[in-house]
């Protein structure tokens, strides 16, 4: 007779049936394995870190100068800094987030993750924890070269509550680019363009380099549904207390949004991922490479 | 016999040839650019993104300024518009090349067919270009019709500026394109870093007078500076805020000249010499994984 690897099983049937405390170790490791070369990555590939901090950075110079060409108080530098550090995450959650599973099937990886023993949930919880310490260290590079060439100066009076927000602003980012990776790869076959289509009109519209205010009603639109906007406008209240610039809604309000959002954004992903399974078992087209 | 003698013409090497290769890529590229999607979703993509990368300007120009300096906000908006054909002839040009060895993986099967590389570059990229010249189009007409931008286009100035400007950017794309096909590592990102930082010396959005004193000199020699100050005069009957606005329109187009007639043979034989080094080093079916 048979056994199954390390289970007592004696059919496949039996094996495939594991504990719950083997179950969550197993996607516990999925989580860690998947996160481990987004943050193995931050001393391994240079040209990463380069491309990563020295494009944000540029884009952020280039609205400074803008500003100072207008003779715009300092503190509007500052916005564009923070501005252009929050960038980096967005940039991450679509190009490592988002149409990641759309890379991985063209690669060859995704069907590896539909037939592993764990749920696809762990593999975007990986990636997402992953980028998210990746960028972490990019985003602050953009802050401390930002801040000392052109000299921005911070008045944070809360620092607890900004580290809060900051973590209550990524999860539903990241939730939004586990939704997304679902739905890129449903929607079609060039990531590449979905992925174009979601920077210049979200920086516009999440107001990446102005107080979110100044794009009038388009503002409570933002509010409901994009947390880098609700994130960034909440941050600047706390960062630069000192500004006179007011933001759309209370810190309160904003923070209390974050979290209802990131409850969405998770639940949401869930539920497409379940979708994306079925359709891949049942059809077995989403794993066919260009297709 | 297969011999040919050494006076033959090898077909795919003449000029109808070419044409014909530029003509086929041309149609290929068109369908990888437009095909992926339905031609909504194609239309506002073209669209959204320029339009928001002008509307960030509008706006932040709008919170500083209250509207007053509709000079400026001019200004901005050419320069926002123009800037469309420079990153897309950049990304165009490289992205052609890397997608058709990374991705498609067939720029091995065009290298050893007897016609030339070049024409089927130029085709292949070309969808891309066109669309930047639609941001460029939507972009001034909704400057036009809800910025104010008042266009007074003096077409004898305007015509020969955007020949030898978009002919230098061009060369900058071809260059780029060449050296992107010898890198192994991260190659996709150049072209935006590129136009990124050629947006930044530039005076795209801001005049170069506010860029540190270092930076001048690069944004003295970048060709891009003085398309778009020859395209503005062309376009708005006046120059760019600062010191370069002081020159003659004269000068400014010799500039422009000399700086195209100097950047087109330098890409063109930098673009040789990378074509070279990449046969010798087996990097035309190389794949990066990137």
């Amino acid at each position: 007779m048979n056994r199954y690897a390390s289970t007592p099983g004696m059919n496949p049937r039996e094996a495939a049936e594991w504990s719950t405390g083997r179950i969550i170790r197993s996607n516990l490791r999925a989580v860690i394995g998947r996160a481990y070369p987004r943050v193995i990555g931050l001393t391994r590939e240079p040209s990463w870190l380069f491309f990563e901090i020295f494009l944000p950075f540029l884009a952020v110079s280039a609205f400074v100068f803008v500003y100072r060409a207008l003779e715009a108080p300092e503190a509007y530098v500052g916005f564009v800094v923070l501005g252009g550090a929050m960038t980096a995450f967005w940039l991450n959650v679509v190009w490592m987030m988002a149409a990641q599973f759309y890379w991985e099937k063209d690669q060859g990886n995704l069907e590896l993750y539909f037939t592993a023993p764990m749920h696809l949930m762990s593999i975007l919880a990986g990636m997402a924890i992953g980028g998210l310490v990746m960028t972490s260290s990019r985003a602050l590079a953009v802050i401390g070269i930002g801040s000392l060439l052109y000299g921005v100066t911070y008045d944070i009076q809360q620092p607890l509550l900004l580290a809060g927000v900051f973590l209550l602003t990524m999860i539903p980012l990241y939730g939004m680019g586990m939704l997304f990776a679902s739905l890129f790869l449903l929607w079609g076959r060039e990531a590449f363009h979905l992925a174009q289509l979601l920077q210049e009109p979200i920086y516009f519209l999440g107001g990446v380099n102005f107080p979110l205010r100044a794009i009038g009603p388009v503002a409570g639109v933002v509010m409901a549904t994009l947390p880098l906007g609700v994130g960034l406008d909440a941050m600047r209240q706390l960062v630069f207390a000192d500004s006179g610039v007011a933001g759309v809604l209370p810190v309160g309000t904003e923070v209390l949004i974050l979290a209802v959002m990131g409850v969405v954004f998770i639940v949401a992903a869930r539920l497409a991922l379940g979708y994306l399974e079925t359709l891949a078992r049942r059809e077995g087209r989403l794993t066919l490479r260009w297709q | 016999m297969a011999v040919t003698g050494r006076g033959a013409s090898v077909r795919g090497m003449t000029l109808a040839d070419a044409w014909r290769t530029f003509l086929t890529a041309t149609k290929l590229g068109w369908a990888i650019e437009a095909n992926w999607s339905d031609p909504f979703l194609f239309a506002v993509y073209t669209m959204a993104k320029p339009l928001a990368a002008a509307g960030i300007l509008v706006v932040m120009f709008q919170v500083i300024t209250g509207g007053q300096n509709p000079e400026f906000l001019q200004f901005l908006i050419v320069g926002s518009a123009l800037w469309n054909v420079v990153f897309g002839v950049m990304s165009g040009l490289v992205q052609s090349i890397l997608e058709d060895r990374e991705r498609y993986r067939m720029i091995k099967y065009v290298v050893v067919t007897p016609t030339s590389l070049f024409p089927f570059l130029l085709g292949r990229s070309l969808a891309r270009v066109a669309v930047s010249f639609v941001a460029v189009v939507l972009t001034m007409v909704v400057g036009v019709l809800f910025l104010g931008v008042d266009l007074q286009p003096n077409l004898v100035y305007l015509i020969p500026a955007t020949v030898l400007g978009v002919t230098a950017v061009i060369a900058l794309g071809v260059f780029m394109a060449g050296w992107c096909l010898s890198l192994r590592q991260e190659a996709w990102s150049y072209p935006e870093a590129i136009a990124g930082a050629l947006y930044l010396v530039s005076g795209a959005i801001f005049p170069i007078d506010i860029l540190p004193t270092i930076l001048h000199p690069i944004a003295y020699l970048s060709p891009t500076t003085w398309w778009l100050e020859a395209s503005r005069r062309g376009l708005l009957g006046h120059g760019s805020p600062g010191a370069i606005g002081g020159l003659s329109d004269e000068a400014v187009m010799l500039i422009l000249l000399v700086s195209t007639a100097v950047v087109v043979p330098v890409a063109l034989a930098a673009f040789a010499w990378f074509m070279r080094r990449a046969r010798r080093a087996g990097l035309l079916d190389m794949t990066t994984g990137s």
